[in-house]
């Protein structure tokens, strides 16, 4: 058969040509990253983001801190977030030694981060600088481990209740307001319903966590992670409780059950005019402004309060510098001057994101003066941060597989929440 | 594939037969240091990395065989090894005998067949990704193609993606429709192969043409069926992007849909586990190895080489 062998031989060439050029793809791309610009004599700082969106804002800032410090170049790489590319590049260049001098820190991954010994400490130029008197302290406290500062706070975000000025007009109901309760949510949500076009829902409740139930978790007195991250706080009923009450919508068919919310995501729904009402995070806002069909029947109000208390969410970036940098002073002093009031004045007036200084807060509403974006910054300095610890990504993943049989009805939320706790405890002792 | 051996008494090799080795050896150059770098190295340090635990940044302890006492009592694996092992068994014999019907369908004389064949094999140049997304909206609940198609015909449609009792059959509805277009053409070209004179002489002694399917076509193709059972079987193995693409983690069919490469990719790079995740990579290599050899020995029985 001599064809066969032809065939098989063309097929693993093939294969192997194929994967060759992958393999060179990325290793190209590495090597653009350490080129050295043509710059004689000047401190070259490299600068690692994940958002393309965000990418003119943050050029803008490089040329303006370029100007002032002409001894100073500074290059942007930028690797995107999705599919966790940033940290594994990240993760691989801090243990090569050829991470970026200044880069891009979330929550949810300092822990790790500081325990593999990979970011600067910058509590002492922190403590030089005007950041701990110009920022909220739950943010600059956010990216603080064993009392030592570890990044500058760069932005936040948190959430807003969202609804379609259209829908509600067909139905004749007023608009919500900014001071609503959750039980007036559900009473304009029971309004609603029977006077929406077929197949369209007042709400959504998706099994997520950071927009929905954390909220209203921690806003009844609920927990998630003790102080020390030994247990969960999955087994208390006011945890419960805080999730129960957005489970209770879906059975009250006030928002698409479950499992057509995990098809079709909440901000899709609301983009295509399928729900009236939804919560979506500030980093929503630019998407949602630049949709043809929604951006002029929209707007915002603060999120509904839970048992009186005012609930929100709040989570954020912050700038890092690599402890294994060449150049660390000039890296901190860069730095620190990304939350100056120039450097979070550019930033904010973009519009993409909340600047996390107080003083530049007010540009993101100023940049879509159409939506009542005060919605977002009004309560920030009461809201919740995220529960961390170094297992968080597993432990959220856990969550929301557990969490999902509770939201579509395939065991009660006290056992769902039983068994949760259970894995998530033997994790955490892991 | 299995080769005639044949034993040839070694002899000293010429000026001219040194040179054509150089020569060769030039030209196969690059594909062995492709191989050597980005396969064979990555590989035995892989070996490597499953016996130490290896955090987010590459830093290593060696713990020994912790990593792989831990893969024994994991029953995630162990539920991600059933569900990868449903997938192989579904998607092999299905695509198989998918693939052989189009191929002796396009192997006749019909009209526009190289249009067809290029129809078919269009699916295994598009990028999987862009697939799966595609596939994803034609079988949402809401407003997908496939339930709109079912509703217009009376009946009720169904949440496809989301039961865990269909979803995995969809994955692997997709995984075919992606891969028969190749194997077809493999097939096509070992049909092709075999001899007009077999078919002559048959069509003369009054075979009809299924006849000669089954008792020359199909004895004649064993070989060819056999490559594309070992590529097929192996692919099934490592099934993760339509996986990975269309369903999400807040899927209520996300655990019965996890395969064994969706849980080493989540171990390594989700949730920073290199070790336990480098231990997972061996255990499939084993296991595609274990198959691959019984497949080999097993070769002998219907494999018909002459």
């Amino acid at each position: 058969m001599k064809n066969m062998k032809k065939i098989a031989a063309l097929g693993m060439t093939a294969i192997l040509g194929a994967s060759l050029l992958a393999g060179c793809g990325g290793s190209s791309s590495e090597g653009g990253d350490s080129a050295k610009g043509d710059s004689k004599g000047k401190t070259e700082l490299t600068f690692g983001i994940w958002d393309e969106n965000q990418r003119p804002a943050m050029e803008a800032m490089a040329e303006a801190y370029e100007k002032a410090n002409e001894d100073v170049s500074i290059s942007i790489q930028l690797t995107p977030y999705k599919g966790g590319e940033y940290w594994t590049k990240l993760e691989a260049a801090a243990g090569g030694g050829t991470a970026p001098d200044v880069f891009w820190l979330n929550v949810l991954h300092l822990d790790a981060y500081v325990e593999g010994g990979i970011l600067d400490d910058m509590t002492e130029v922190i403590g030089a600088s005007d950041i701990n008197d110009s920022f909220a302290e739950t943010l600059v406290n956010n990216y603080v481990r064993d009392g030592k500062n570890y990044a500058v706070p760069k932005d936040f975000d948190t959430n807003a209740l969202w609804y379609n000025k259209d829908l509600f007009d067909q139905a004749g109901v007023a608009y919500p307001t900014d001071d609503m309760t959750y039980d007036d949510l559900v009473a304009l949500c029971t309004e609603l319903k029977d006077k929406l076009p077929e197949g369209v829902y007042p709400f959504a409740c998706p099994v997520d966590f950071q927009t929905w139930y954390y909220q209203t978790v921690y806003a009844n007195g609920g927990w998630i992670l003790n102080e020390d991250a030994t247990e969960t706080g999955y087994g208390e009923a006011a945890t419960q409780e805080g999730i129960q009450c957005w489970i209770d919508m879906i059975n009250a068919e006030l928002s698409p059950s479950a499992t057509t919310l995990a098809e079709t995501g909440s901000d899709a729904m609301f983009e295509g005019e399928q729900i009236a009402m939804t919560l979506a995070g500030s980093y929503m806002v630019p998407e949602y402004a630049s949709n043809e069909t929604i951006k002029d029947k929209i707007d915002c109000v603060e999120v509904p309060t839970f048992n009186g208390v005012e609930d929100n969410c709040i989570n954020g970036l912050g700038y890092a510098v690599y402890e294994g940098s060449k150049n660390k002073e000039a890296a901190e002093a860069f730095a620190i001057w990304l939350g100056s009031e120039e450097a979070q004045k550019i930033q904010g007036e973009t519009g993409v994101v909340i600047s996390a200084r107080e003083d530049a807060q007010q540009y993101f509403a100023k940049a879509n003066e159409q939506y009542n974006l005060a919605a977002y910054t009004n309560h920030s300095a009461e809201a919740y941060p995220l529960p961390v610890c170094n297992k968080a990504a597993e432990l959220y993943d856990m969550e929301a597989t557990w969490l999902t049989k509770a939201y579509t009805g395939e065991m009660s939320l006290a056992d769902a929440c039983a068994g949760l706790k259970e894995e998530a405890d033997a994790l955490l002792a892991k | 594939m299995a080769q005639v051996k044949a034993k040839m008494p070694r002899k000293k090799a010429s000026p001219r037969q040194k040179k054509d080795w150089i020569a060769a050896y030039i030209f196969i150059a690059p594909v062995t240091l492709g191989l050597l770098v980005f396969y064979i190295w990555p590989f035995i340090q892989n070996i490597w990395f499953s016996f130490n635990d290896v955090n987010k940044f590459n830093m290593s302890t060696f713990v020994g065989l912790e990593n792989y006492k831990e893969l024994m009592g994991d029953k995630e694996v162990w539920r991600a090894l059933g569900t990868t092992l449903k997938y192989v068994i579904v998607t092999v014999p299905v695509g198989i005998f998918l693939s052989t019907f189009l191929a002796a369908l396009l192997n006749a004389k019909i009209r526009g067949k190289s249009i067809y064949r290029t129809l078919y094999f269009l699916p295994s140049v598009t990028m999987s990704a862009a697939v799966a997304m595609v596939w994803k909206w034609m079988y949402n609940e809401k407003m997908g193609i496939l339930n709109s198609a079912i509703k217009s015909m009376g009946g009720t449609g169904h949440n496809w993606l989301t039961d865990s009792h269909t979803a995995l059959y969809m994955i692997m509805v997709v995984g075919l429709w992606m891969t028969v277009g190749y194997n077809m053409i493999i097939l096509l070209a070992g049909m092709q192969g075999i001899s007009k004179t077999y078919y002559e002489a048959a069509a003369i002694d009054g075979a009809g043409a299924v006849t000669q399917f089954f008792k020359i076509t199909v004895p004649m193709l064993t070989p060819t069926v056999f490559f594309v059972m070992i590529t097929s079987i192996i692919s099934g193995f490592q099934v993760f992007d339509t996986v990975y693409m269309m369903i999400g983690k807040t899927n209520p069919a996300y655990e019965s849909t996890q395969t064994v490469v969706m849980l080493f990719y989540r171990a390594a790079f989700d949730y920073g586990y290199k070790g336990y995740a480098a231990a997972i990579s061996i255990l499939i290599f084993a296991i595609i190895m274990f198959v691959t050899v019984l497949q080999m020995i097993g070769q002998k029985k219907w494999v018909n080489y002459d």
